[in-house]
């Protein structure tokens, strides 16, 4: 990957400037043959997935559908542990995470891989490609959470792709991270089975899932996945209390049916409660889907209307810079308490986790 | 249409001799057809090992044998330069045949997607940039696809085949043989029938190996596919396997093919 579509990847992201980064970016023979977790053996050297809910059975010299994960002589090993293709620093906003440590910087990580082929998907060129197809590095958990705590950041997001597939690399590195004081964060479509599921809340500090729609045939035909398991995923995070937020890319024509919207309102007031953050993301014709033309504004503002009408009480307006949505509003006094442009903070009115005006408690990380 | 089987007795020149002036009969427009006077690619299979990839002996005869027809240029090729040098091919980065891979430094993937149906994946730039494209596979079961032959082959020309391999690889077979850089290119299937694994594939496992010894060709593909699933189902019965469909692993994609339109089901087998 040329370093101008490694900069276009990342956005608005600081890459680091590392000369010792480049100097040790390594091609295919160097993918590593970690032993995977949340995997069975079968007869003939066949191999059962337990990782996400696609069960991919596979055989000897072959690789699940997310691409990373290979059967190699009966023994299932991940080709990306200490293999990342993206080192950036991001504002924890990017993610985004908005009631999660506002205007830190989170330390984002990202190998190859993705369990799901999601036809609008941003970093396509990433995600949708096996790891020996494009530039990694090779950095170790421990040395990846070093480099957190060197660039000073107080968090670590695994991101970009599908965290999932990377889930033994991230595992560790979240805990060389904790013992540092770094926080960890998973930005993820939570297309997962239960118990690895489990495991990766435990070791996360703030969650954000990619709800990607609230209809099964979405999930088989744009995303080919399956839409039950996310909602599990979703339940499951709420209920371990850490911080959960919601992302709903709206698609033109695809996913915007208001009534959907007001279905899946209703489902997270009932099922995770009305302070869970929901962030509807304008879509831009991207990767499969270059053919439909970007969300408007206003359908984004009339999902925000729908989903506070059921009663959530912190709905977002994202990917559309300087829109009011974007900002924090105290759910009582309705005052501003956090005024964004873009991932920029300009103003700050929470205090001990309560409105500065009217003293109510804003659900949050905040320190 | 029609499909050649020949029994492989001497050398593999000589069969495949013995194929061309059967299929083209003496007629060079055809034998240009096959081979194109510019740049040809053969996209052999070396997944599976020493033990059960294209033989490199019979790339290396089809080279000499298409440059002899008037071929520029050809290039032996899979995904990467260690699979086929694990599979015995010795790389060979000069010449008019070349023996490379996508991962040879300088070639890599082209970075426009080619879609089709439900496929949308980047193209190694050898196929893309190939004139002729023949497709030299081997004789396999495949535990998802049912059977992994010459349309399949074609898997490993792309970016992303773990993508396509849910349903059986139903229809994702037939349609990234029907994405531009396949279907305007591919002219010859031919699927190498030496040797066999007709159970577990696509790796390779002793038990279920056998050398039929033949090689199958045609140039459609779908007629092609279909008699060597017919050969696998064959051998399997003579092991006392149940059939494919038993398994709930027949190969609907052949099926799928013929509806796309890519080749026929019904062809004449033509023994050599």
């Amino acid at each position: 990957m040329k370093r101008r579509d490694f900069l276009k990847l990342l956005g608005a992201g600081l890459v680091i400037p590392s000369l010792e980064f480049e100097a040790e970016a390594k091609n295919a023979p160097d993918l590593s043959h970690h032993e995977a977790r949340y995997y069975e053996k079968l007869p003939d050297r066949r191999v059962r997935c337990l990782l996400c809910p696609r069960l991919c059975i596979v055989g000897d010299k072959e690789r699940g559908y997310c691409g990373v994960r290979e059967n190699q002589g009966g023994k299932y090993v991940s080709l990306v542990y200490g293999r990342p293709v993206t080192l950036a620093i991001d504002p924890i906003e990017k993610k985004p995470l908005f009631h999660f440590l506002p205007g830190r910087k989170a330390f984002s990580i990202a190998t190859a891989g993705c369990n799901v082929n999601c036809k609008f998907c941003q970093n396509w060129e990433i995600s949708q490609v096996r790891p020996e197809q494009v530039r990694f590095y090779k950095i170790p958990p421990g040395q990846t959470a070093q480099l957190a705590y060197k660039y000073a950041a107080p968090i670590i997001a695994y991101t970009y792709s599908e965290p999932i597939i990377f889930v033994e690399y991230m595992l560790d590195t979240a805990s060389f991270a904790t013992r540092l004081g770094i926080r960890n964060v998973i930005i993820t479509g939570a297309h997962v089975r239960p118990k690895p599921w489990k495991d990766i809340l435990a070791a996360m500090d703030g969650v954000k899932i990619d709800l990607k729609a609230f209809t099964e045939e979405f999930y088989r035909k744009i995303v080919r996945g399956n839409l039950k398991p996310v909602l599990d995923a979703i339940v499951m995070a709420a209920e371990s209390g850490k911080w959960l937020e919601i992302v709903y890319l709206v698609i033109p024509g695809l996913n915007d049916n208001m009534k959907d919207i007001k279905r899946m309102s209703r489902w997270m007031v009932k099922n995770i409660g009305p302070d869970v953050p929901v962030h509807f993301s304008r879509f831009f014709p991207m990767y499969l889907l270059k053919n439909l033309p970007s969300t408007p504004v206003r359908t984004l503002e009339r999902a925000r209307e729908v989903a506070m009408g059921e009663g959530i009480k912190f709905v977002y307006v994202g990917n559309v810079p300087g829109h009011p949505a974007e900002t924090t509003y105290c759910p009582k006094c309705k005052r501003a308490l956090i005024k964004r442009v873009g991932y920029e903070i300009k103003e700050f009115n929470i205090k001990h986790g309560k409105c500065k005006f009217c003293g109510e408690k804003i659900p949050g990380v905040w320190s | 249409m029609k499909v050649y089987v020949v029994r492989i007795g001497g050398n593999f020149e000589a069969a495949l001799g013995k194929a061309f002036r059967e299929m083209c009969r003496g007629d060079k427009i055809c034998l240009q057809n096959l081979f194109s006077s510019g740049v040809l690619s053969l996209k052999v299979n070396t997944l599976g090992g020493p033990k059960i990839s294209t033989s490199p002996s019979l790339a290396s005869s089809l080279a000499k044998v298409a440059l002899s027809a008037g071929s520029g240029e050809v290039i032996i090729w899979d995904r990467s330069e260690w699979e086929l040098k694990r599979a015995g091919y010795r790389i060979k980065r000069r010449g008019k045949i070349k023996v490379i891979a996508t991962d040879s430094p300088r070639v890599g993937y082209w970075d426009r997607l080619f879609t089709y149906g439900e496929v949308g994946s980047l193209f190694s730039r050898i196929q893309v940039f190939a004139d002729a494209s023949i497709s030299l596979a081997v004789l396999k079961d495949h535990d998802m696809a049912g059977v992994t032959l010459s349309m399949k082959n074609y898997y490993g020309a792309i970016h992303n085949p773990n993508k396509y391999h849910d349903d059986g690889c139903d229809p994702f077979i037939p349609q990234v043989f029907l994405t531009r850089p396949v279907s305007s290119r591919h002219t010859l299937s031919i699927i190498d029938a030496t040797r066999a694994q007709f159970h577990r594939g696509p790796s390779y496992h002793s038990r279920w190996f056998a050398k039929p010894g033949v090689l199958i060709l045609g140039r459609d593909p779908v007629a092609v596919d279909h008699f060597g699933w017919r050969l696998i189902e064959k051998l399997r019965a003579r092991a006392g396997l149940p059939s494919l469909k038993e398994e709930g692993r027949e190969p609907h994609w052949i099926f799928t093919a013929e509806k796309m339109g890519i080749g026929k089901t019904k062809y004449q087998v033509v023994e050599l």
